[in-house]
Parts: C-alpha cells; structure tokens; sequence
C-alpha cells in the first residue's frame, strides 16, 4: 500500500520537487501528459466499470427472479390443474358408486353401461371393475380378461380398507402396457364388506394432459413416483420415458412448490420446481434450461458491452483532447511567466540605470548651477563696470563657460527626463517635443549611419495626458527598431496627426528591407526576434517591452510591412488616460 | 516698490549669487540657506511677494517648507526650484498651491520673468481682497 502511495506521490503529483528537479522542459510536460492520462483514465474508467458491473449483476439477478416466478407460477398452476383433473375423476367414481350401489355393479349389463358413460367423459379410461370384499375381480369391463383375478395381496387393496380413494402409481401391471389406476371403495352390506371400483388409465393420456397443460412454458415437465424407487411416470425431456429411473433423490417439501437450481452437464444452470401433488403417488417436476441464454439477456449483454466500449472510446477522446488542451495551455502559460521574468529583470535593469543617470544628473545639476550663476554674476558686474584692459576678452570667455553650462543642462535634463517610473504619471505632453527629445538620444548614431529623420505633423495637434518616462522609452525603442532596420543610409519619417476625437496617431515610417508575414505576425510576442547575427543579437523583448507599455497606457500598437519597401508601425494613443477618464467627467482640460 | 524676492536653497553658493544677481536687477532678493530659516524670517513678519524655493533640501524639504508658508500666508507666491519638471507634480500647479517652477540650472532672465509675473498675480489678488 505505501508502494502505491509511494508511486502515486511520485508519478501524479507535480510538486515543488518536481518543478525544482532537473527534469528538461519536454521530459516534464512528457511527465505531465502521462500522469494527466493516468488521472483522467481512473476518474472517468473506475465509476464507469463498477457502473457496468453493478447493472450486469443486477440485471441478471433480476432476470433470475423472474425466471423464477414464472417457473414458480407455472409450476402451481399445472399441479392445481392435474389435482382438479384426478379429483373430478375420483368424485365421478364415487357419485358412481352411491347411485349405482354393489348388486348393479356386480352386473355384467350395468358396469358396461357406466363404462360407456365414464369414456364419453374421460376418453383415456381403459377399463372398469369391481373387487369384491375378498379382493377378485368380480366384474370387469376393458380389453383385457381381467375376470376373476386376484387383488387381496396388493397395496391398494389394503390402503382402500382404511381410505376412501387410491391412486396407484403408473406400471406395467397384468396389461404390460404402461397405465395407472384409480380406485375408490364402498360399503356393500351392512356387514362391513366394502367394495371397490377402479379403473385404468393409459399413461399416454396423463403424460399429453401435463404437456397440454404447460403450454410449452417449460423446457420439460414430468411426474415421477415418490414412493418406493422414483420412476418416471410421464416422458422427460431429460431423464428418459415412462418408468425409467429418476436419478435425482431431492424431493419437494410438503403443501409448496420448491424451486432449486440444478447443474446440468457442460451448461448453464438448470432451473427446477418441484411439487407434490395431493392425493396422488405424484410429483411434479418442472425444469427450465438455460435461464442466461434468453434474449433478453443476450441483449443486454450485448447493449451493456457496447455501451461500455462506446463509453470508453469517447472517453479516451475526451482525455486525449482535454490533455493536449491543458497541456498546450500551461505550455503556453509556463512560456509567458518566464518571459514576463525575464521583462521583470531586464525593466528593473533599466529602472536601476535609469536611478543611476538620474541621481548623477541632480548631482550634476547644483555645481552647474552654481557655475551658472556665478558667471552669470560675474557677467552682471562686468556689464555694470567701467572698462578696463581685459573686458572684452574676459566678457567672451564668460559666454563660452556659460555655453558650456548650457549643454551640460541640456544633458542632464535630458538624462533627468529618462528617469523611470514603474507607475504611470500623468501630465499633458506633446508628443512632438518629445519625440523630438528622442531623436537626441539617437541622431549622433542616425548621422553616422546615415539616417535621416523625416517629422511631420497635422495642424493643432492636442497633447497627450500619459507618462512622459514611459512614452520615451516606448519611442526610443521603436526609433532605435527602425535604425536597426534600415541599418544604413534610408529616412525614418514619423507622422504625427490626430486618428479621431480621443486618439492621436504616429506612424514610424522605414524604408528597411520590410519583413515577411510570418515575422509581423509574431513580432511583439516576446523572445521574437530577427536580430540574430552575433553583433546586434536582440533579446526578443523591446518590441514585446513596448507592446506591454502601449498597452499599460491605453494605447495600441500595430505593424504593416512591405517586403523590399519598408515598415510601418502604427501606435494609437489615447489623448486622455483611460484610468483618468473614468473618473473624471471629461470636462477638465489637459492643457495647463 | 521694488519686489520682495526670498531665495530658499541649502546650495549657499547659488543663493546668495542668485540673490546678489536679482538686487543688480532691481528686486529685494535674500537668501537663507534652510525651510526652517525661510520661515522663522516669514513668522517675525519679513513677508516676501515672492519665494523660490528649492525642492530638495535637507531636514525640511521644498514640500514641507511650501505647506508651511502657504499655512501662514497663502497670499505669498512660490517658485519651485527644481532639477527637473517632471520632479514637481503638475497637481501642484493645477491647485495653485504654486505659481510656476524653475529648472535649475536657468537663465535669469527666466527667473526675473517668472518673479515679475508672480508678483503681478499676487498683487492682484491682494486688491481683489481688500
């Protein structure tokens, strides 16, 4: 059990250790996808197996009691029939005897007569005749010279003293035909003599009336003798014809029908109900063959497995789809956190160098201010100072230092102006300034390329409220894309005018050698990228950096690339903060 | 009556140059090198038209020093002094707890026009109040 356990741990679960083992990245989806099958599979397999098995042992069980109770059914509707068909026999006998009375019945004429009338009713009879108190056979009407033979010695003689009717069980007899009869007695005299009618039966005519009776609802239906040695008393399918030996010792018990199963030799369970039948040397003995080869439950079979198979093939289906689906998504997702990881390191790099140049630039600025305004001073009081040797000359040097201080600031503002802010600030900037304030960064490197900028804006263009870090680096990246696009001697035209009421549109226009579809389809997806010679390798991440800036802006970005021609890319902003516009009702100006 | 200019920056160097720069121009500029010297000036009543006032100081930055003068009188005006405009929120503008900023370092006679505009708003202000 700990094994399994052990394995299930191992193999199904995809823990820490798993993430932090050195599995290579296809070997753990590989590990991923197996587990994923063995997980489903079980889910959906186990439930649907114990559901099949469950209904095919209900419904065989339920196709066993039915069997039964129509065998059980069966079986009490033949015995009660067979009883009523000897009791009626018996009462004709008996009604006979009180009319007919010992003296008629002793004569020749009148037992021929009550022969005729009992054969009319009962075509089976063979015979009829009367014993008298000694047990002769006085009288006797039937194919056989029956007259005058001897009964004191046989059973039935003894039994009719006490009772008032007797069966006797199918033999042979004086007849050597197979038959059984039926005798009742009666008072002769007042002495106490009795006499006895009795009359034969052919066995053909029970062994057709139980058969009629059951109507075929049984495989094979037969009487067999329950005294003495069990012999069949009607034919059997199974267990041979009239008096052959009836292997099975298992009687019924009394006043019910006893239903058991039987085995039979290289089938299927046999079904059999057993019942006596009153009054008579008889039991009843119905048998069913092979209960689970019916129809119905070879359909079921049939229905069961196919519903199974079908279930399991849509199953496997489901999974397989379900899987690959799942798979394909945490693939995907696994893809997109390492490559936001890695855009989380290189943006707080920049964050960092961007604090760097920031912090030096503040440093900067106070002694450039200072020098500023000392000789800005030293200016004033020159200016305000009678002239002496040197004026002139010094009044020139001044200029020069104050020049110098000039471009010093235009460094350090400009540096100032990268500083980097995660969050995103707004104020109302033209873009075209700051476009401008780019290029700075970029023209000493354009000129030596032989890159020339080519700007260009519609009429009133309106500011834009956004964050001016974050609109810089999103132009810087996209200029510096299309320098490297056109790597030598081309213009990088950019134009500048309003898309709509809430939108302004800059296109970024090269004249690069353009890219193939296949490229711009994918081109702000991260780790994309065509810089791929040694020099310039690109990490795949600025145009999927600025993609994720425009956004965060509430902006949008597009790309249209000729072959041969060029590339354009298209950047959409919004005029007014889409974060600020809802909580604002409009009315405010960004202009100030 | 020449403008009364109060020149707020621990770079003593810069102050007192810039203030000696403004007197040759004709304003009554001084200099004090803290938040907390501006203010004990302002308290004993030496109210100037006009501060410029460093952002980043020391013990009392430009804020806090802003807050503290605009509590005592908003009536003065306030120049921020800045390394960059990005550094002062435009909120600050936009809610007129400032006139303007500059970015040092700066020509003077950008500072000398923004003072001279920030002394005109203030007072014009002050008549409408009176």
């Amino acid at each position: 059990m700990k094994k399994i356990i052990d394995w299930f741990l191992r193999v199904v679960v995809l823990g820490q250790d798993e993430l932090q083992s050195p599995l290579t990245v296809p070997k753990r989806y590989m590990l991923f996808r197996r587990t994923l099958l063995l997980v489903m599979t079980s889910i959906f397999l186990i439930p649907l197996t114990i559901t099949s098995v469950l209904s095919y042992y209900q419904y065989k069980a339920l196709i066993e009691k039915k069997e039964t109770t129509n065998l059980l059914w069966n079986a009490e509707n033949t015995k009660q029939s067979i009883e009523t068909l000897i009791e009626e026999l018996q009462s004709s006998l008996i009604l006979a005897t009180n009319i007919y009375g010992f003296e008629r019945l002793t004569d020749q004429e009148e037992l021929n007569k009550l022969f005729q009338l009992l054969k009319a009713q009962y075509p089976g009879i063979v015979d009829l005749g009367i014993i008298n108190n000694d047990g002769i056979q006085q009288t006797y009407v039937g194919p056989y010279n029956l007259k005058g033979k001897k009964y004191s010695n046989r059973e039935f003689f003894q039994t009719l003293f006490v009772r008032k009717t007797h069966i006797d069980a199918v033999a042979m007899g004086y007849r050597n035909v197979p038959h059984f009869s039926v005798a009742v007695s009666f008072p002769t005299s007042e002495n106490g003599n009795v006499g006895i009618l009795r009359t034969s039966i052919d066995a053909a005519t029970l062994s057709q009336y139980v058969v009629t009776t059951n109507k075929g609802l049984a495989d094979d239906i037969f009487l067999v003798s329950y005294q003495g040695r069990h012999l069949l008393q009607t034919p059997s399918r199974y267990y041979g014809n009239v008096l052959d030996l009836y292997p099975v010792d298992l009687l019924p018990s009394r006043n019910k029908v006893t239903i058991s199963e039987e085995a039979s030799e290289g089938g299927p369970p046999m079904l059999k109900a057993m019942a006596y039948l009153e009054g008579t040397p008889w039991v009843l003995v119905l048998v069913k063959q092979g209960f689970l080869y019916g129809k119905d439950w070879s359909d079921f079979e049939k229905q069961l497995f196919f519903i199974f198979f079908m279930s399991l093939i849509l199953v496997l289906w489901i999974i397989q789809h379900t899987r690959n689906l799942l798979v394909r998504r945490i693939h995907d997702s696994d893809e997109k956190r390492e490559a936001m990881f890695i855009e989380m390191e290189h943006t707080s790099k920049l964050a960092a160098v961007g604090r760097l140049a920031t912090g030096v630039a503040h440093e900067i600025n106070n002694p450039l201010a200072i020098i500023n305004e000392k000789t800005g001073l030293i200016k004033d009081l020159l200016k305000f100072s009678d002239d002496f040797k040197h004026k002139e000359k010094i009044t020139g040097l001044i200029d020069g230092t104050t020049d110098a201080v000039e471009r010093c600031k235009v460094i350090t503002h400009r540096l100032l102006g990268f500083a980097r802010r995660m969050d995103v600030a707004l104020e109302p900037i033209n873009i075209y300034n700051l476009i401008k304030e780019v290029w700075g960064f970029l023209k000493e490197e354009a000129l030596y390329r032989g890159i020339i900028l080519h700007m260009e804006q519609g009429e009133s263009l309106p500011p834009v409220e956004s964050d001016r870090g974050q609109l810089q680096q999103i132009f810087l990246n996209l200029i510096n894309n299309a320098l490297d696009a056109i790597e030598k001697e081309g213009i990088v035209s950019i134009l500048i005018k309003p898309r709509d009421q809430d939108y302004l549109q800059i296109d970024i226009v090269d004249n690069g050698p353009g890219m193939p579809q296949e490229v711009t389809a994918q081109i702000f997806e991260p780790f994309f990228t065509t810089k791929t010679d040694g020099k310039i390798r690109g990490t795949g991440l600025g145009l999927s950096i600025t993609y994720g800036l425009v956004k965060k802006l509430g902006g949008d970005i597009l790309v249209k690339s000729i072959l041969g021609t060029g590339t354009t890319f298209t950047l959409l902003l919004p005029l007014k903060y889409q974060m600020h516009r809802r909580s604002t009702d409009g009315s405010e100006s960004p202009d100030s | 009556m020449a403008v009364k200019v109060l020149i707020v920056d621990d770079e003593k160097e810069f102050a007192s140059t810039l203030a000696e720069r403004l007197n040759i121009r004709g304003f009554d500029a001084a200099a004090v090198y803290s938040g907390q010297e501006a203010l004990s000036l302002i308290r004993a009543r030496d109210i100037p038209d006009v501060v410029l006032l460093d952002l980043k100081m020391p013990v009392m930055g430009g804020i806090e020093t802003l807050a503290a003068i605009k509590e005592f009188d908003p009536a003065i005006e306030v120049i921020m002094l800045t390394g960059h405009g990005a550094d002062c929120s435009t909120n600050d503008i936009q809610k007129g707890r400032i006139f303007g900023h500059i970015m040092k370092p700066s020509n003077v006679n950008e500072i000398t026009e923004k003072i001279t505009k920030a002394a005109a708003k203030r007072s014009a202000g002050g008549k409408q109040e009176r």
